[in-house]
């Protein structure tokens, strides 16, 4: 008897620091994650929050020979991104409007017919799309939008380009997210006589939110920052537009136009910098609306 | 039933839009690859060479596939073990506390930042980092652009594997935790277990998108367009290829490039499936 | 909850979808015009045409967009017929010209150089025959302390350092005009390596975009390498001096690159500036295109649209935009240049008339 008791100790000791010493590397590593958002924001705000103004959110860009007399005077660089930020949450807007709900029923057919031909030809398709670099989506974009629709550059063809990469994003994290929650509560309420439809609607959906939710925002993130495929499709633009069917500014655009140009080259850690503060009021506020429906 | 049929015609339509969107896509790549394929042959799979010089034009894809590869699979076994970590970390370890909360809201930023911000700061930052470290070629290379795209991917196997643990129901932990197991127990023979899938689905997107990620890559590895012979030398991948040439392409050289982007998509779903085998074989 | 967000979405879809253009929120136009010009092309001249297109854009009314997507980009869209006109770096020669859908008439606009940049403290106006850049750029010459590179600079003092060479990853039509150079002057170089947008180099190492290289050429000790003049001299980098055809020493600047222009320039304006003959000519020098249909309606175009366009085009020609290249670091056209584009401006027709007088 004190043999095994003495095992056993002699194991719980054994299990128990192994696992404080997993814990020890959990915690270490996942320190070392967030070290690179650490130091790319410190980046961002040492040279960025200069530039930052209520100027900068209402203007459009300056011209090079504007922004090089503000240097050579050692002033702020006048003008902003207006155009950037309203090209930007148009096509994004645009194109969570064609993406979330292809994707979020998508997911739910998939997370419906696990077994079927379909769903897993569906399945792996999303999953190579999730490959496909971002320059050969714009170049489709061209093809199919900038030639032969609006025939012209245009904030269509951006969304297009962008809807296509949110995605696989949507469809797996909604397929996944499903499929956790417990298939007692769906056949509770087909027990019950529900139709499938609200089955859908007011359970699936809701106790699932969070998860949708999160696939949904991370879609929209990497969009946010795309500039090889509206370089193909959106073009770009001087102005504030709000027509679809003509050539558009973005941030990453206008990031790209200040990093060719050599007086406007500061201006590019400040955009970033605005670009990650719109990330950052989407990530606060869906996570306010997750936790409203929890 | 008819709702429910309307229902069940409602999605079968959301999947067909994908494949639809997929299958055109394809058709329109076959379309501009096939001069790149009719003179060269399924050779250009295979050629080791880039000559864009005119007159004595010599494109083949070798180069960048092992590029692409190299970089991708170096960057998910980078973020493998930080992305796995982190998901706990959140999940499990610190789950609904205030820390959490900024860690998570960190890590998601990480996916906001734009692809041309991080080779900016890869080539302002990282590079010159390295360059103080000892690497060769000014800090251009394959390593460089591998860490690089770790960096970008972790926010997507996080931000899912979190979400997917934090939904593992309590009743089958506080089964394990009632039987005397530890937390590190329970984590790796319960809540892993029942939440493999969603976790896997994770590291498959974000391969994914280490495969096609195109402005970060093409900021930092060298652009030179041969089969990279150490870690830390330059070299090319497909997506970074085209993003660099596409703009002043015509004729055979799009063609070419095309053709690039067509053998991307191949590969990946090649990669996907070998994969999904293997995982399911582990099971 | 979810339906309060449902209807914002409705909102704003219905509003981003109708098809009125909303007024910009450019406050300084004078008049304002339903017209919008779309053009896309080389990196090279952006700076310049974003500023004279903004400039432009005040005084008619008239909104430009112009997209720096590259030259090749520029001439995809003409071939497409996506935009008003294209932009390049490089002409296109017969062949292309060949397969463009309708013939395409070239004007030039601005003058610009590439330089030699290179980073040696304490080592200023290097001069560079053009041996010694064959030599450098090929890889025959690996360090600084080369008793080639001292016989060619009385005078200075050099360090014991590796050359690293750094050009562009990206095809560039920066490339090109350094290439094409190369080629005139160096026999080795255009057997190995030629002329293009994209080459194969002997040695060396890539980087994105002007901005690369001048920013590892500025961060590594020993480098050397190409980039476009406007971008030199907003950034005051070393820059070193080259050999004319003249045998002359050049320093790269607004005079000398104009310099280049002055001799003869084929009607159709398409010419490659490199090594001209003039004594005080910078001989990396170039001209940069707008390409544009000779007949203008084409896929509906109406003529208002055709007018517009050339009207712009007339006036990027005319004094009061050339004489502002010079502030951003451009070089202006000679006179008799301008001339010549005016010239091919008024070839242009619409349904066979011509559009300007």
């Amino acid at each position: 008897m004190a043999a095994t008791q003495k095992i056993e100790i002699t194991n719980l000791k054994y299990r128990t620091l192994k696992d404080r010493v997993i814990k020890g590397i959990i915690i270490a590593f996942s320190l070392i994650t967030i070290s690179p958002i650490i130091l790319i924001i410190y980046k961002l705000i040492e040279k960025g929050i200069r530039q930052i103004s209520f100027d900068f959110i209402l203007k459009t860009p300056p011209n090079t020979f504007e922004a090089m007399t503000a240097i050579t005077n050692g002033e702020i660089i006048p003008g902003g991104i207006a155009n950037g930020i309203t090209g930007t949450l148009l096509m994004v807007l645009l194109a969570s409007a064609l993406a979330i709900p292809v994707g979020i029923v998508t997911g739910i057919y998939l997370y419906e017919n696990p077994g079927k031909f379909l769903a897993n030809l569906t399945r792996n398709v999303s999953d190579i799309l999730q490959g496909v670099p971002s320059i050969v989506l714009g170049l489709i974009a061209y093809i199919w939008v900038v030639k032969h629709i609006t025939n012209g550059y245009s904030a269509l063809a951006g969304s297009v380009s962008l809807s296509i990469m949110m995605l696989p994003m949507i469809v797996r994290s909604t397929e996944e997210t499903l499929k956790m929650i417990p298939q007692t509560i769906k056949e509770a309420a087909l027990a019950l006589g529900v139709p499938y439809y609200k089955v859908i609607l007011k359970i699936l959906i809701p106790t699932g939110f969070s998860g949708l939710l999160t696939g949904i925002l991370l879609g929209i993130s990497r969009v946010l920052g795309e500039t090889a495929p509206l370089m193909l499709t959106a073009l770009g633009s001087s102005i504030i537009n709000f027509d679809i069917s003509k050539p558009t500014s973005a941030i990453p655009l206008l990031i790209w136009e200040f990093y060719n140009d050599p007086n406007m080259v500061d201006l590019i850690w400040s955009s970033s910098l605005l670009l990650m503060f719109i990330v950052l009021t989407l990530n606060i506020i869906s996570k306010q609306i997750a936790s409203r429906t929890k | 039933m008819n709702s429910d049929k309307i229902t069940k015609g409602v999605l079968i339509f959301a999947s067909a839009i994908i494949l639809l969107v997929a299958g055109g896509m394809a058709l329109s790549l076959v379309e501009g690859a096939i001069p790149a394929f009719k003179n060269f042959g399924l050779n250009f799979i295979f050629n080791n060479n880039w000559n864009p010089t005119r007159g004595k034009e010599n494109y083949g894809a070798l180069p960048f596939i092992a590029g692409t590869l190299i970089t991708s699979v170096t960057a998910l076994i980078i973020s493998l073990p930080l992305s796995f970590s982190a998901s706990l970390f959140l999940g499990e370890y610190y789950r609904g506390t205030k820390m959490a909360k900024v860690l998570g809201m960190m890590v998601d930023l990480l996916a906001g930042i734009p692809s041309i911000v991080y080779g900016l700061w890869g080539f302002y930052v990282l590079r010159p980092l390295l360059v103080d470290l000892g690497l060769p070629n000014q800090g251009f290379g394959i390593f460089t652009a591998s860490i690089i795209l770790a960096i970008m991917i972790i926010p997507y196997a996080t931000s899912l594997s979190n979400e997917i643990i934090l939904m593992v129901p309590n009743e089958l932990k506080e089964a394990a935790y009632s039987l005397g197991a530890t937390k590190s127990e329970v984590i790796f023979n319960v809540i892993v277990p029942s939440a493999r899938s969603g976790i896997i689905a994770g590291y498959i997107l974000s391969f994914g998108r280490a495969l096609g990620e195109t402005m970060a890559v093409t900021m930092l590895i060298g652009n030179a367009n041969v089969i990279p012979d150490g870690f830390f030398s330059t070299g090319n991948t497909m997506a970074s290829v085209i993003a660099n040439q596409f703009g002043e392409a015509d004729g055979l050289k799009l063609s070419s490039l095309i053709a690039i982007g067509l053998l991307l998509f191949l590969i990946t779903g090649i990669i996907n499936a070998i994969g999904k085998f293997i995982i399911k074989r582990m099971a | 909850m979810k339906q309060f967000v449902i209807i914002i979405l409705a909102v704003f879809l219905l509003g981003a979808c109708s098809n009125s253009s909303k007024k910009n929120g450019n406050e300084k136009s004078a008049t304002s015009s339903d017209l919008t010009i779309t053009a896309a092309g080389a990196t090279f001249p952006m700076p310049y045409y974003n500023m004279v297109f903004n400039q432009y854009s005040d005084e008619t009314g008239v909104q430009i967009t112009y997209g720096g997507i590259g030259s090749g980009g520029g001439i995809r869209s003409l071939t497409d017929k996506v935009v008003d006109f294209g932009a390049t770096d490089a002409y296109l020669d017969d062949e292309q010209l060949a397969e463009m859908p309708a013939e395409v008439v070239h004007i030039p606009t601005v003058l610009g150089a590439v330089v030699i940049a290179y980073n040696l403290p304490g080592v200023d106006g290097l001069k560079l025959s053009n041996e010694l850049l064959e030599k450098i750029f090929m890889g025959e010459i690996t360090n600084w302390n080369d008793p080639l590179i001292a016989q060619n600079n009385a005078g200075l003092s050099f360090p014991d350092k590796e050359i690293t060479f750094i050009h562009r990853s990206d095809g560039s039509g920066t490339t090109f005009i350094f290439s094409d150079y190369m080629t005139k002057v160096s026999s080795k170089w255009a057997e190995a390596v030629g002329t293009g947008k994209s080459l194969q180099w002997p040695v060396g190492m890539g980087a994105k975009g002007n901005p690369g290289v001048a920013g590892t050429i500025s961060q590594t000790e020993g480098a050397i390498g190409y980039i476009g003049s406007e971008y030199a001299f907003a950034q005051k980098i070393q820059t070193a001096q080259v050999q004319n055809s003249a045998g002359n020493y050049i320093t790269p600047s607004i005079a000398s690159v104009s310099a280049a222009a002055k001799g003869a320039i084929p009607d159709d304006t398409r010419i490659m500036l490199t090594n001209s003959d003039d004594p005080e000519s910078y001989p990396i020098s170039g001209f940069t295109w707008i390409i544009l249909y000779k007949e203008q309606n084409y896929n509906g175009r109406s003529k208002e649209q055709a007018l517009a366009t050339l009207k712009l085009l007339d006036w990027l020609e005319s004094e009061s935009a050339q004489s502002q290249a010079e502030t951003v670091h451009y070089a202006p056209l000679p006179q008799a240049t301008a001339e010549k584009a005016k010239t091919i401006l008024r070839t242009v027709t619409y349904n066979g008339t011509q559009l300007l007088n």
